[in-house]
């Protein structure tokens, strides 16, 4: 998204230590914590062709490559192509009250591309029938192919039989009309065969790599090249089976399907990031980005920097909540965050051990697959236990600040957005107290903050000016919905913020 | 720069809106639009029937600067059935029949257009070549290609317009008999 702040100037730690700004962030409101792409948990929700705007479901999006079986981009440009009508005539020529015979080609609005271009002959229905090509590989594929899935099959049913094997010897009457096919043989004292899908399946022929290749034919050096009948790269790319040389042997293509995709947070398990179903709706069930939570901090005016001399700092802060906040400016601390991510290691390892002794008493048993796997059936994880969840380590903040912020003494309050008020200039009316140290100008839900911040005196001409610090905020939570005589909770929320503030410029 | 005097055969529809400058004749059934400029700087400009000028294009007869100062005035000659898209700016010193200049594209003055081209959306060519039959340049790189066919009249736009635009817009009477 492009989001106004352009250059990257003011940062925000993610929880899990790296530095985004705000509009790439997400804020749990269960957690109350931040997150970023990096640390949620993406599942796909649905697919669907973003032409003919249909839901395909994640079994038939397979069968088909990920691509819809109707829609079709233009081999030259790579825009969608549009089916276009074309009469031709009474179908009877002899009869003049004979309806019109329609033919429907396609063709591309953007380069004029046409499926009469390649020759593929009209076809009498708009939805289609068009002639697929063939794969001249298509043997080979479908061997390697069937090779992997025998490998797979067979892995699958060594597992099993280990399985079995472990839970002991007792069980080996399963069934419960009498003993099984392999028992009996052991009984009767024919040797156990294994079974058929056991065997170790047969490699396809290994590729043979080859050094000659044929010599280049003489026209080559002799004739001048034809660029308007020579394909680009990103033309013979787009269709990797045949790799077309010439214009005149591009193919339609089916249209790659889209996703829409959910954002998990790892630790609570929340949404962060729901997209509707409906892939005609841009809208979201679910959005919980942090700019529409935390206070906005945009970097206004600095002084000219210079190593080791004290200068002023404008920044602005914006509520963009309904409640009121007070914004208290602390130091960075980085140690704290260190130690933070020292505790995380270790309540991971306790309950790994934990988990790992539970799993002992219990039976074995597999473990639990990641989400991502099960990505297209939501539903189905939900109704399932809670899963231990990858979680993402908080690492350690590694970006050195060179700059010192003097820690104002006191807080300050933004009131809530008001949406109205932009059109409302009578009513400026604030009764905060303000330490005029700290505020320099106030309007509406923003603040313009003044501070004073002395780049490190070792710094040298045309270095980088990185400084930072904390900032606590009063998160006003409206979770769970009202409960009676329940006033909404209050948290105090920090966040550390860097500012990239320019380069350090030579003395006066 | 040369007087102004417009010849328009019957079944042009110009509008008075239009800014028109220099020595221009507008063939039968051509559509100009309020805001579109026709500006013959170096020397006549001739339209041909059926063609479409829309809204803000700009058609300028403008002399390379190495042609300038000639004794013979060159003529501007534009073809039958072209199209002129929303803000595009052509220079050309000779345009065929049957092109579609799609909107925002930019035609230099060393640039000959031949018949059926297409230059689309935003290309600008501008250095000198002849553009060969039925080429459509389109994209970002300005890609070049081929086509089998000239592009397709737009006859039921043309139809429409010449009911409405009279409605709302004074027209220049043709002054010009066949
Ligand atoms: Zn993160
Ligand atoms: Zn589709
Ligand atoms: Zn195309
Ligand atoms: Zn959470």
């Amino acid at each position: 998204m492009s989001y106004i702040t352009g250059p990257d100037v003011v940062k925000y730690a993610c929880t899990c230590g790296l530095l985004k700004p705000i509009p790439q962030l997400y804020f749990c409101k269960h957690c109350l914590q931040i997150r970023c792409r990096f640390c949620v948990c993406h599942e796909v929700d649905s697919i669907f062709c973003g032409k003919c705007s249909e839901n395909i479901p994640s079994a038939e999006a397979r069968v088909k490559k990920n691509r819809c079986a109707n829609c079709f981009i233009c081999p030259s440009c790579q825009q969608e192509l549009s089916t276009r009508i074309a009469s031709k005539g009474p179908a009877n020529p002899d009869d003049a009250k004979s309806p019109i015979k329609k033919t429907y080609y396609l063709s591309c609005y953007f380069c004029r591309w046409s499926s009469r271009d390649v020759g593929i002959p009209d076809q009498p229905s708009a939805t289609g029938g068009w002639p697929e090509r063939e794969n001249v590989h298509i043997n080979r594929l479908q061997e390697v192919l069937d090779t992997y899935k025998q490998i797979m099959h067979s892995e699958k049913q060594q597992k099993e039989s280990d399985k079995r094997k472990q839970r002991g010897k007792f069980v080996s009457y399963t069934d419960k009309t009498g003993v099984t096919a392999s028992a009996l043989r052991k009984r009767i004292g024919l040797p156990d065969i294994p079974h058929a899908m056991l065997k170790k399946p047969k490699p396809p022929e290994p590729a043979v790599a080859k050094a000659e290749v044929d010599e280049l034919p003489e026209s080559i050096f002799t004739e001048p090249i034809k660029l308007m009948e020579v394909t680009t790269i990103e033309q013979r790319l787009m269709q990797p089976e045949c790799q077309p040389l010439t214009v005149d042997k591009l193919f339609p293509v089916h249209k790659q399907l889209s996703i829409k995709q959910s954002l998990r947070c790892r630790t609570c398990e929340h949404n962060v990031s729901k997209p509707e179903y409906n892939p005609n709706s841009v809208k979201f069930k679910i959005q919980l980005l942090a700019y529409c939570y935390i206070p906005e901090v945009r970097f206004v005016t600095v002084e000219p920097l210079r190593a080791g001399q004290t200068v002023e700092l404008i920044i602005k802060f914006t509520n963009p909540t309904q409640y009121q906040t007070t914004i208290t400016i602390l130091d960075l601390d980085l140690d704290e965050q260190a130690q933070y991510v020292e505790e995380q290691k270790l309540i991971d390892l306790t309950q790994n051990l934990e988990q790992a002794l539970s799993l002992q008493e219990k039976q074995p048993m597999s473990l639990p697959s990641l989400p991502y796997s099960s990505g297209s059936q939501p539903s189905s994880l939900l109704s399932l236990p809670r899963l231990p969840s990858v979680i993402v380590k908080p690492r350690k903040i590694f970006t050195e600040t060179n700059c010192d912020v003097a820690i104002p003494e006191s807080s300050f309050i933004l009131p809530p957005r008001d949406d109205a008020a932009e059109y409302d200039d009578s009513s400026e009316v604030h009764n905060f107290e303000d330490d005029p140290k700290l505020i320099k100008w106030r309007k509406s839900n923003k603040a313009f903050v003044k501070l004073a911040v002395t780049p490190r005196a070792d710094l040298k001409l045309g270095d980088e000016v990185v400084c930072g610090f904390t900032m606590q905020h009063i998160y006003t939570n409206v979770l769970p919905p009202a409960v009676e005589n329940k006033q909404p909770q209050k948290y105090d929320h920090k966040v550390r913020v860097f500012l990239t503030l320019g380069k350090v410029v030579g003395s006066e | 720069m040369a007087r102004n005097s417009f010849k328009i055969f019957p079944g042009a529809l110009v509008c008075e809106e239009s800014k028109l400058r220099g020595d221009i004749t507008v063939g039968a059934g051509t559509i100009i639009h309020p805001s579109a400029s026709i500006i013959a700087e170096a020397g006549p400009i001739i339209i041909g029937e059926n063609c479409l000028i829309e809204e803000q294009a700009k058609i300028i007869h403008r002399l390379p600067f190495d042609q300038q100062n000639k004794d013979n005035t060159p003529v501007l000659i534009i073809g039958s059935h072209n199209v002129f898209e929303v803000d595009c700016t052509i220079e050309a010193p000779k345009i065929g029949n049957n092109n579609v200049f799609e909107s925002k594209c930019f035609v230099g003055n060393k640039v000959t257009v031949s018949n059926g081209c297409t230059i689309g959306a935003g290309c600008r060519i501008t250095d000198e070549q002849i553009l060969k039959e039925n080429i459509s340049i389109f994209g970002s790189k300005c890609q070049i290609r081929e086509s089998i066919d000239k592009p397709v009249p737009q006859i039921l736009q043309m139809e429409t317009l010449m009911k409405i635009l009279p409605n709302y817009h004074h027209i220049r009477k043709p002054n010009k008999k066949h």
